[in-house]
């Protein structure tokens, strides 16, 4: 396995709010953690990059144990969150957003081809490189997020509920560039949705979270064909 | 009225060079920093020390002041703030803790330096006249460092890397967090340059101003009104409260030589404050 965090145990003001969640990817794959909101699927990513500290568990990643680095060692190992939208830095512009991502890497021709790459993954946001971060729609925040995640390089992407606050007709290109990054550019990705249905459709692997814990985990096509999965933990909004 | 108007410039650029170190802490570490006007006396008598004490070169006084201020920005933030905020649980904790720290480096000057008024002999002599507007070339030479200074600084924090980072920590620590910043240094750095600015600010004004031990609260309660005006947290709302604030000082002397200017200042601060209650910059929050 790529990824494995084992038995992750995390607490928010003494409320569990993962009671013992164990997670792992292979490489190149896509896996996506589901579940209602407050279920923990966030908690998990914090957890992987070291923004809230675990109460017990352990996380290995390529083999090494990653629980004990700090958030910028394991961004240099190739961990990348792309946190919900809203964390663009507002008041810079998107170029200076997407150069932000590429904070830790020195090799200037290496960051001019991802810049590239990135633009043409979101011709949208060439269209306003220049734009204050802040000012541009929920959608076009999703995707500088991703594109700024897809600065550092990344071996694992974390994405963070891409399509939150993003109008229905984006979130169809930003479920598609989350398949070209995963198939063209090689990367590894643990995506957190709500919207389940587009989660599974484009995720190898799945887990459905109720309350800190896992319910159910396997392929993203036999969960999204399970009515019973449908019914008991999605809200029957599946499709 | 061309008079006032060139000593309103001259109060203000000097203004808002002390004003962009207090709006750097602010918007980098929620932390308003009661010690600023401390820390631009304390840049002062440094350079009361080496140019008009050891009779160096004003240039290596300023090098002396800025260098000393940044280490003692460092210094704050290493041994003080880091570990009163990350104990913590309330805001007010930090604002206490630069309360104390602007009590102790007054006694400090006050031990080392004495309660005395120190001037040092001018740097450069003469005076222009220009259309009736007297203009000395010792307050020229303020403005124009003054002036250097927030530049270089405005481009540092725009076009280079680590400027960048302390733009981003500012906005949204934890993402920045997440970028690769380590924001424990950049903290260290910010106040590295927070420091020194007030600590350059105060080195070029010694030849003209002198300085005392006593000054530095007084300072500070100016510094708090440019960046109430200007908005806090943001660059352009220190430079634009910083020039203001001069402006409206010069006007102020001149019309009311008395000591009216800083009564009628805080009356139309209230007023100011009741209709744009985030300055002129300031986001809302």
């Amino acid at each position: 396995m790529y990824l494995e965090a084992r038995d992750l145990h995390v607490a928010y003001d003494c409320v569990m709010a993962l009671r013992g969640v164990s997670v792992a990817l292979d490489r190149g794959e896509i896996v996506t953690l589901i579940g209602a909101n407050g279920a923990g699927k966030t908690s998990i990513l914090r957890a992987i990059t070291a923004l809230k500290p675990l109460e017990s568990g352990s996380i290995l990643f390529d083999g090494e144990p990653i629980d004990r680095l700090s958030t910028v060692e394991i961004v240099a190992r190739g961990i990348v969150m792309a946190p919900e939208g809203r964390h663009v830095f507002p008041l810079m512009t998107v170029k200076d957003n997407l150069m932000m991502g590429a904070f830790l890497r020195k090799d200037r021709a290496g960051i001019a081809e991802s810049l590239d790459m990135v633009l043409a993954l979101f011709p949208r946001l060439r269209e306003r490189i220049a734009q204050t971060a802040g000012t541009m729609s929920g959608g076009e925040q999703q995707m500088l997020v991703i594109g700024r995640g897809l600065m550092a390089k990344p071996r694992l992407l974390l994405l963070d509920e891409p399509s939150l606050g993003v109008a229905p007709i984006f979130v169809q290109e930003i479920a598609r560039a989350i398949v070209d990054i995963n198939r063209e550019e090689k990367v590894s990705i643990i995506l957190v949705e709500q919207n389940s249905r587009m989660a599974l459709k484009i995720s190898h692997r799945a887990y459905v979270l109720v309350t800190g814990k896992i319910v159910l985990e396997g392929n993203s096509s036999a969960i999204r064909r399970d009515e019973r999965v449908r019914h008991a933990y999605l809200g029957g909004n599946v499709e | 009225m061309g008079q006032v108007l060139f000593n309103g410039i001259y109060t203000g650029v000097q203004y808002s060079l002390i004003a962009l170190g207090l709006t750097l802490i602010f918007s980098l570490m929620n932390v308003l920093n009661f010690a600023h006007g401390q820390l631009y006396v304390l840049g002062g008598f440094v350079t009361y020390y080496v140019y008009g004490g050891m009779k160096l070169p004003f240039f290596v006084a300023l090098l002396a002041s800025a260098l000393t201020l940044a280490a003692v920005g460092c210094l704050f933030q290493i041994f003080l703030f880091r570990r009163v905020m990350r104990r913590s649980v309330r805001e007010e904790s930090s604002m206490l803790l630069s309360a104390g720290t602007a009590m102790m480096i007054e006694s400090l000057v006050l031990i080392f330096f004495g309660e005395k008024h120190r001037g040092v002999p001018a740097v450069v002599s003469g005076v222009y006249e220009l259309g009736g507007v007297f203009i000395p070339r010792g307050r020229l030479l303020v403005i124009g460092l003054s002036f250097l200074f927030i530049v270089a600084f405005i481009l540092f924090m725009r076009y280079t890397k680590p400027g960048r980072a302390l733009r981003a920590m500012a906005q949204d620590p934890e993402t920045a967090s997440l970028m690769g910043v380590n924001t424990a240094r950049y903290a260290i750095l910010g106040w590295a340059l927070a420091a020194m600015l007030a600590g350059m600010a105060g080195a070029i004004l010694v030849p003209i101003s002198g300085v005392n031990s006593g000054l530095g609260n007084w300072i500070s309660i100016k510094t708090f009104i440019m960046i109430m005006t200007g908005g806090a947290g943001a660059i352009s709302g220190a430079i634009a409260g910083g020039l203001a604030l001069g402006m409206v000082e010069s006007l102020g002397y001149h019309f009311f030589p008395g000591g009216e200017t800083y009564l009628i200042i805080f009356i139309g601060l209230i007023a100011f404050l009741a209709v744009r209650p985030n300055g002129l910059m300031g986001k809302a929050v």
